[in-house]
């Protein structure tokens, strides 16, 4: 949201609001005032009656400027805005991560200023293949045909008297972190990880529509694509329909955001932000794939052997330091005080079961703790309590998921993947923290080669 | 870390014994009391009993409850039958897919008459000859056959050439390329071309790739229909994995995912992850080249102030956010290309960019700027201030 944005929208309501207040409030208000508030609200910040010195707070020790004069009525901003001093916290994007244009393109979330385990809607990071579609909900339908007895079209209005559900779960897209296979480019917490954010998502689970249709046994796959300009689809196993998938509507208690894709999108819990295909218009069942355009020429992990990973449906288990964070770095800590180290951990195979920090950059772990609601594949909070030291650290973290799975090394990850897969890269991210407590991105890696059979290998002669 | 790499194989041998075990999905709930402890090899099978086709773990019914979400058992047992039945017309309509097993529809186009749409709607963003230019994607870089050989490429070597994943050296399925053409494309109005048109420049992308399609060179004089789109291979075909295609795809998912070394993942007991000594002794610090990308739109900021007061029309922004995807190389502010243009007055180029042009600019761009504003922003793209 742009700060044009906030204020137009807050002077429209403030002119309302004027009126309103002049017209049934002022009369009862000059009444019942005992003070002349007009008159103090112009002096500015006025000394209380207490004695100051040079060594108190002027803001303890006058009133604060928002302290005497009136407030602002509860009939302005009928729909809230964050407070103006907050105007920098916002969704980005850079020339690199649009293909041509910005229709095309992503703009992510300042993760660095997340809170908890829940995205604002304003902040969800937003990726379109043709652009924000605004659909008009009277002419939303949604069709489901194909491989089953009954094919049906719903409105949206018959979409929502199915019983609903509500689950919290994250989206990312998986080229998070993809822009660093071959070495870290972003000095930024919000571009090298905030391909992502997590919400509250309310819908319908798509198999409590399904199981009144008649499915078909030979229906394997699904399409679900949309009404964009691009007409975004994916195919999707049934397995994942029958499993958690959802029909959604609804994003932290309120109808998604065009940029979610308003006003249903399907939602495939830990599964790549791109297969959550937005202003759904039609699911469509076969026994066959249908190879779309965005799983094939783009969402396909390529492997050193030539071949690449298709159909690379989960995001795999991740964690990353939020605190500090290039943007917001360590200040004014003094040696020996107490200082938190936050994170977030994820994975879209399933629940985060333990995070480990490093503060050598990788080599050495010790245990991080989890804190707060520890759902599946959804964000997780992570805190560790350091002592700092007012040296050089470089911080890691390894998250673990109930799969199974922990978090690569680069190298590990990458002897396998190599390092033009663009997509699904989880390795352990690093954080170097200066003395000075300023925060630099950078990577544990060896340089690799082939050898003579073609194998990717560490090269153990490398400078 | 040597330690991870031991425990990668055992790690799946549990899954991959729960595979094929019974046959349709999801439709078996009597799973009460069964345990999904994250630490047990039951823990990654579904409810009927197969493997979790991410190789992740899922979450059956238990007391009640998924995970920690206790379930409206309503909703699973009663029936719904809402919304109507779509007529054929609706379907058909709205059925549009093209795949591998499911034909474009009847007709034809050349690769001259491609070439002709091509140059009228697609070459201001995809380039001379599919070349790419300006950010958008590159349909083709020369011989397809060749060029898929280049998909081995890594760049250990920062200035070795990479791999190219273009439409003909990259892409498994030409119905891809059809299907996007015609419901995905051109960018700026999709939904518009005729099933000939979607043939024609279909027809011009395997030119340019230097495709052979049954034998026969697709050069100037070629003519693509129906009958021979069913026979394009295409070069990287079978350059994917798993295999989705056929009645063992899924399958074929379910057990590649159960393999970590297939994908990069790692798998480990807890109790057995390494804490101490965990990197390889070659690694080192790698820090980002020069300054990195910081081009940051709008530039990265975390002070808590009021934002500065609105000032009049950013033109510059306005460019930045709206134009300069396409106007950074030709036509960019203050370029001596506008001289072409501004011979006839300056109204006409208002009016052209207001309404859009045949070249392929979108209204104002695809702005939302009013006249005026959008008028200053074109003063300022001539005159470069």
């Amino acid at each position: 949201m742009s700060n044009k944005e906030i204020k137009n929208s807050q002077a429209e309501v403030e002119v309302s609001n004027d009126m309103n207040t002049q017209l049934s409030d002022r009369r009862a208000f000059f009444k019942k005032a005992a003070l002349s508030v007009g008159a103090l609200a112009g002096t500015g910040l006025l000394a209380n009656e207490h004695a100051a010195s040079g060594e108190d707070d002027p803001f303890i020790m006058h009133h604060v400027k928002w302290g005497q004069k009136l407030g602002d009525p509860v009939t302005k901003n009928r729909y809230g805005m964050p407070s103006e001093y907050e105007h920098n916290v916002l969704r980005r994007n850079t020339k690199l991560l649009a293909s041509g244009n910005f229709q095309a393109s992503i703009a992510v979330t300042p993760i660095h200023e997340s809170m908890g385990i829940i995205t604002p809607n304003g902040l969800f990071f937003s990726r379109s293949h043709g652009g924000v579609a605004h659909v008009d909900p009277n002419e939303y339908r949604l069709m489901i045909h194909g491989l089953l007895e009954k094919p049906i079209v719903l409105t949206l209005d018959q979409l929502k008297k199915y019983p609903s559900v509500t689950r919290t779960h994250f989206i990312e897209c998986p080229a998070n972190g993809g822009q660093e296979w071959r070495g870290p480019q972003f000095n930024s917490l919000q571009f090298a990880k905030g391909f992502m954010s997590c919400a509250e998502w309310t819908g319908v689970y798509l198999k409590d529509i399904l199981k009144d249709l008649g499915v078909k046994p030979e229906a394997k796959w699904i399409l679900a694509e949309g009404s964009d300009n691009s007409e975004m689809g994916r195919t999707i196993p049934m397995d994942k329909v029958m499993d958690d998938a959802m029909i959604v509507y609804g994003q932290n208690g309120e109808a998604l955001r065009p940029e979610q894709g308003y006003p249903v999108r399907i939602l495939l819990p830990g599964w790549e932000g791109n297969l959550c295909v937005k202003w759904l218009k039609r699911i469509k069942l076969s026994d066959e794939p249908f190879f779309a355009k965005e799983e094939t020429s783009k969402y396909t992990a390529l492997k050193p052997s030539g071949k690449a990973i298709q159909h690379f449906y989960a995001n795999e288990v991740n964690s990353t330091v939020t605190s500090p964070s290039p943007e917001i770095p360590w200040k004014d800590l003094k040696v020996g005080e107490l200082v938190e180290i936050e994170g977030l951990a994820w994975s879209g195979m399933g629940t985060i079961t333990g995070v480990d920090i490093s503060f050598d950059g990788g080599k050495n772990f010790v245990e991080a703790n989890l804190k707060g609601l520890v759902l599946p594949k959804c964000w997780t909070r992570w805190s560790y309590t350091y002592k700092y030291e007012g040296k050089k650290i470089v911080l890691a973290s390894r998250a673990m998921d109930d799969a199974g799975y922990i978090q690569p090394t680069i190298d590990q990850e990458t002897l396998i993947t190599g390092i033009e897969a663009v997509y699904h890269r989880n390795g352990i991210e690093t954080w170097e923290v200066s003395e000075d407590g300023t925060v630099n991105h950078m990577q544990m890696r060896s340089t690799l080669k082939r050898d003579e059979t073609g194998k990717v290998v560490i090269d153990k002669e490398a400078k | 870390m040597f330690k991870l790499n031991k425990l990668i194989i055992s790690a799946s041998i549990a899954a991959s014994a729960a595979l094929f075990m019974t046959a349709c999905n999801g439709d078996d709930t009597s799973t009460a009391g069964a345990s999904h402890s994250g630490a047990t090899a039951s823990a990654v099978a579904y409810t009927n009993g197969k493997a979790v086709i991410d190789g992740g773990t899922t979450y059956p019914v238990i007391n009640g409850k998924t995970s920690d979400y206790v379930i409206d058992k309503q909703a699973e047992s009663e029936t719904f039958n809402y919304g109507r039945t779509p007529t054929a017309n609706e379907i058909a309509a709205w059925d549009t897919d093209v795949t591998h097993i499911k034909l474009p529809p009847e007709g034809s186009g050349s690769v001259e008459e491609g070439e002709e749409l091509y140059e009228e709607k697609c070459v201001m963003c995809h380039g001379d000859f599919g070349s790419g230019g300006g950010g958008y994607p590159s349909l083709s870089k020369g011989n397809a056959v060749e060029l898929q050989k280049t998909l081995t490429n890594q760049r250990f070597d920062p200035d070795a050439d990479g791999p190219s994943r273009f439409f003909g050296s990259y892409w498994p399925q030409a119905s891809t390329m059809w299907w996007y053409i015609h419901d995905g494309m051109p960018h700026p109005m999709t939904k518009s071309l005729s099933v000939d048109e979607t043939y024609a420049l279909t027809a011009y992308m395997l030119n340019i790739n230097e495709m052979v399609v049954d034998g026969v060179e697709v050069d100037d004089d070629y003519v693509l229909d129906q009958e021979k789109f069913a026979k394009i291979v295409m070069p990287n075909v079978d350059g994917f994995e798993p295999e989705i295609r056929g009645k063992d795809g899924v399958e074929n998912v379910r057990a590649y995912f159960q393999v970590a070394s297939n994908f990069g993942g790692q798998k480990v007991n807890p109790s057995e992850r390494c804490m101490k000594d965990c990197l390889e002794p070659t690694a080192k610090a790698t820090y980002i080249s020069g300054t990195g990308i910081s081009d940051f739109l709008p530039p990265m900021a975390t002070v808590r102030d009021l934002p500065k007061a609105e000032g009049g029309f950013d033109a510059k922004a306005a460019y930045e956010s709206n134009c300069a995807m396409c106007h950074a190389s030709y036509l960019a502010p203050g370029s001596s290309d506008w001289k072409g243009y501004t011979a006839h007055g300056m109204d006409q180029v208002y009016a052209k960019g207001i309404a859009g042009t045949e070249g392929g600019m979108p209204p104002k761009g695809g702005s939302s700027l009013s006249d005026k504003d959008f008028k200053t922003l074109v003063d300022y793209m001539v005159s470069g201030k």
